[in-house]
């Protein structure tokens, strides 16, 4: 094993209707490929793990904290499930996402770096760094 | 991936990563104490399993043939997801509970809440056929340990 150093990064796919009009035989293919796929990532150990998500949940959202039924249940852009790939770099991210066997079929994968840091948190102690430096000053 | 068809663990998906803009820096202060108090109350109760920022980059694949790549999403868009957490919770309700007591989402934060499957619902469309692909593999297999070793 080299010391090279690894990025995390996740795949998130979108679409979750991609099945619809598929002969028996497109499915059989496209079933068995992400199988071998998510297999033989994890084997290489560039994938820590993914799971589907179900299709219903639940949207939160406001002050008031409402609750209302969602994702879209059939639509491309709600996100169906997750890769967790541990890579060397963002182009091995991408050649990997570039695989999905559900690609041709309509499926969409984004490919996110995993931050240390929120960058929320980031900003905000930004702020009072500025801050403290702008008391001193 | 094993049958079964829950595991218990839920995801909550952040959407919306620029709810600071506009807040003063003691508003900012007072969010990032409760939203950090919020996480380890419910780290020390043992209900998260894993949590992380994304990066603003990011990259969209799709596409029949071509396969093209492209930026996106945009993450200044209230829709992009800015991070996530896995529950471990005893039911949908608690991990709709626990999304609710956020305290990022009075600033505009939204959270879906998603059971997360040990099967994927398309192949759970498809018993029979995933039944017959598992079968294949298992047969398949000391060809495939041979290629590995």
């Amino acid at each position: 094993m080299s010391t090279t150093t690894t990025t995390d990064y996740l795949l998130l796919f979108r679409g979750n209707v991609w099945d619809r009009g598929l002969s028996p035989a497109q499915l059989q293919k496209v079933v068995t490929d992400w199988m071998a796929w998510f297999e033989q990532l994890k084997a290489e150990g560039k994938c820590a793990g993914g799971h589907p998500l179900e299709e219903q949940g639940k949207v939160v959202s406001g002050k008031q904290r409402i609750v209302a039924d969602g994702p879209f249940a059939e639509s491309k852009e709600a996100i169906g499930g997750y890769f967790y790939l541990t890579v060397a770099d963002e182009n091995e991210a991408i050649e990997i996402a570039k695989q999905c066997p559900g690609l041709q079929y309509g499926s969409v994968v984004e490919v996110r770096p995993v931050a240390d840091i929120c960058s929320i948190k980031q900003r905000a102690e930004d702020y009072s760094k500025r801050e403290l430096s702008g008391a001193r000053a | 991936m094993n049958t079964e068809t829950t595991t218990g663990e839920y995801i909550l998906l952040f959407r919306g990563a620029h709810w600071d803009r506009g807040l003063s820096t003691d508003e900012l202060q007072q969010a990032m104490d409760k939203l950090m108090a919020w996480f380890e109350e419910l780290n020390e109760r043992g209900k998260i399993k894993g949590a992380q920022p994304l990066g603003g980059q990011g990259r969209m694949i799709a596409g029949t043939d071509s396969r093209f790549v492209v930026d996106g999403p945009f993450t200044e868009t209230k829709e992009a997801v800015g991070g996530y957490l896995v529950l471990q919770a005893d039911s949908f309700g608690e991990a709709l509970e626990i999304g609710r007591g956020n305290p990022a989402l009075r600033y505009g934060v939204s959270i879906e809440v998603r059971p997360i499957l040990a099967e994927c619902p398309i192949f759970a469309r498809h018993p029979e056929l995933v039944r017959r692909v598992k079968e294949s593999a298992t047969q398949a297999e000391p060809a495939l340990a041979e290629l590995a070793a």
